[in-house]
């Protein structure tokens, strides 16, 4: 969508005000922001100015970025409203010294990034930070609230900036997406979709799901995160056994096996194994032909739910995990998250989250889970300096509390595992890293 | 009904175009799969639709790059599976 079509309010997406009501909560319970990062390890070079500038360029032409979500008399559909906009997003410089042994231990800047309070009702929508070490080298993390970039549109709006810096892509304004309301079914149509997909969730709380951080509670958002960076020819291997046990489209069954074992693993060790294992899956709605859509977030979700007796063998909980997945196609699952999704616009801010903590006795799920494949599309440069690394960083609430996110970038696996400090320990973050690496072959 | 490999070619190629994928009149029965968009959702939505309108349900191991290279290929394993019956 050129700038010129762009309308004075843009609605949020069913999808974005689902993490609306996510971001309510942190905001209630946690004093914080429900906000994802996306981090950029850089080789030496890059002209801070015009990273800036191109920032700055960026944000003139794409409203959205500066615009403050609204909502009339707290009633009917959320906005990214137009008029009036904010100033451009910052982007802070930071020294670094010598560059840390960062792998085990990100900056405290980028944690307390993750942390900080974004208002979107003023616009505060997304923060750069850049680490500038002794040799020239630089770490950029991009943060921001979650519902104005999905990861898909984040790693979308990283490029789009490469570009504008490279002269290669008009100043036109980014795209923003569609509406993902699906016009084509009744409100009745779409009620009864929403009912199913209800129908689904009360069922999974027959087991109900524990998760590292416990039900929800008060406690300051402190989220911390480690990040394992595999070798290429570990990545390779893996990828290789991936394909060959859960099929050559849908690795991605695989690794979040091993994630669900590594978490089995954590609850043992303490304990407090739960009744069963709740996991949502993003699954990217952008409409076919559709795929540029930078803004606001395009998913609904496949909820899967594994008792601990089926965790037990890897090809088992994996053959599992993929009967749920084809059975949740099969039953249009899909669509009727989407349309349940699409009742969180009408809803006051926190209700859809507080829906789902009632059925699951003040859990959300068992953990986050996300697997983006290649990274940035494997992308060389931004802004003409060499990539060395890029991960991506999730937001996830204190409660459940831990997130593992996998990508690639240039042949080699990046494990990001997020937690919240005190719902996982130091030795438990230690222990929940060498089980995945284990638990990935 | 009796599925020839000409048959099936159609019956995919037709599922593919209509009701899977978002292409333009290039598209033919010998179009590269996924570069016209069939990722893993899309994948299993034509399984199921295979399923549906065809009968069989396609094996997961036959789902290899060579498979998925073109509607055309998939037919041809389709139908080796139908005559595997």
């Amino acid at each position: 969508m050129s700038n010129s079509t762009i309308a004075d309010r843009i609605p949020l997406t069913g999808a974005d005000c689902m993490l609306r009501a996510f971001d309510w909560e942190v905001q209630r319970y946690h004093s914080s922001s429900h906000v994802s990062q996306l981090v950029l390890r850089l080789a030496p070079g890059l002209d801070v100015h015009r990273l800036r500038e191109v920032i700055a360029q960026t944000a003139v032409d794409t409203p959205i970025l500066r615009a403050a979500i609204r909502r009339r008399w707290k009633v009917g559909r959320p906005v990214y409203d137009m008029r009036g906009l904010r100033p451009e997003p910052p982007l802070r410089v930071h020294a670094g010294g010598a560059e840390s042994a960062w792998d085990a231990c990100p900056p405290a800047v980028f944690t307390a990034a993750l942390n900080e309070k974004f208002h979107g009702t003023r616009g505060e929508l997304l923060r750069f930070d850049l680490i500038r070490y002794d040799d020239g080298a630089c770490d950029l993390a991009m943060s921001w609230l979650h519902m104005l970039l999905d990861g898909t549109g984040s790693e979308l709006f990283v490029r789009a900036l490469a570009d504008v810096a490279a002269g290669s892509r008009e100043l036109v304004g980014l795209d923003v997406g569609s509406d993902s309301d699906d016009a084509d079914l009744s409100f009745r149509a779409r009620g009864d979709r929403a009912r199913q997909w209800q129908a689904f969730q009360r069922g999974l709380a027959d087991h109900l799901p524990g998760s590292p951080g416990g039900p929800l509670r008060r406690v300051r958002q402190d989220l911390h995160y480690r990040v394992t960076t595999l070798s290429v020819e570990d990545t390779a291997r893996i990828a290789a056994i991936a394909v060959q046990k859960a099929g050559f489209l849908t690795p991605v069954m695989y690794y979040m096996a091993a994630a669900v074992r590594a978490h089995h693993r954590m609850m043992v060790q303490r304990g407090a194994v739960p009744a069963s294992y709740v996991i949502p899956l993003p699954v990217n709605t952008r409409r076919r032909g559709e795929e540029g859509a930078i803004f606001r977030t395009h998913v609904s979700m496949l909820w899967f739910q594994v008792l601990p007796r089926q965790v037990e063998d890897f090809d088992e909980l994996l053959a599992e995990l993929k009967r749920q997945r084809l059975e949740m196609i099969r039953g249009g699952l899909v669509e009727s998250g989407a349309c349940a999704i699409e009742f969180a616009r009408y809803l006051p801010a926190g209700v859809f989250g507080r829906m789902v903590r009632r059925t699951f006795a003040g859990e959300l799920c068992s953990f986050f889970f996300a697997f983006t494949g290649s990274f940035l599309g494997d992308a060389e440069e931004f802004l003409g300096v060499p990539i060395r690394n890029g991960f991506h960083v999730p937001a996830v609430p204190p409660s459940p509390g831990s997130c593992a996110a996998m990508s690639v970038f240039k042949g080699r696996l990046n494990l990001t595992h997020v937690y919240q400090k005190g719902a996982v320990s130091e030795l438990e973050a230690e222990s929940f890293a060498a089980a995945m690496r284990e638990e990935l072959g | 009904m009796e599925w020839t490999r000409q048959t099936l070619e159609d019956r995919i190629f037709e599922i593919l175009r209509d009701d899977i994928l978002s292409v333009d009149d290039g598209f033919d029965v010998e179009s590269d799969l996924i570069a016209a968009g069939l990722e893993s959702m899309a994948v299993t939505q034509l399984m199921l639709a295979i399923e549906e309108s065809i009968g069989v349900w396609v094996d997961e191991s036959l789902l290899t790059p060579e498979n998925l290279a073109s509607a055309r290929a998939l037919a041809a394993c389709v139908h080796e599976q139908l005559d595997h019956r």
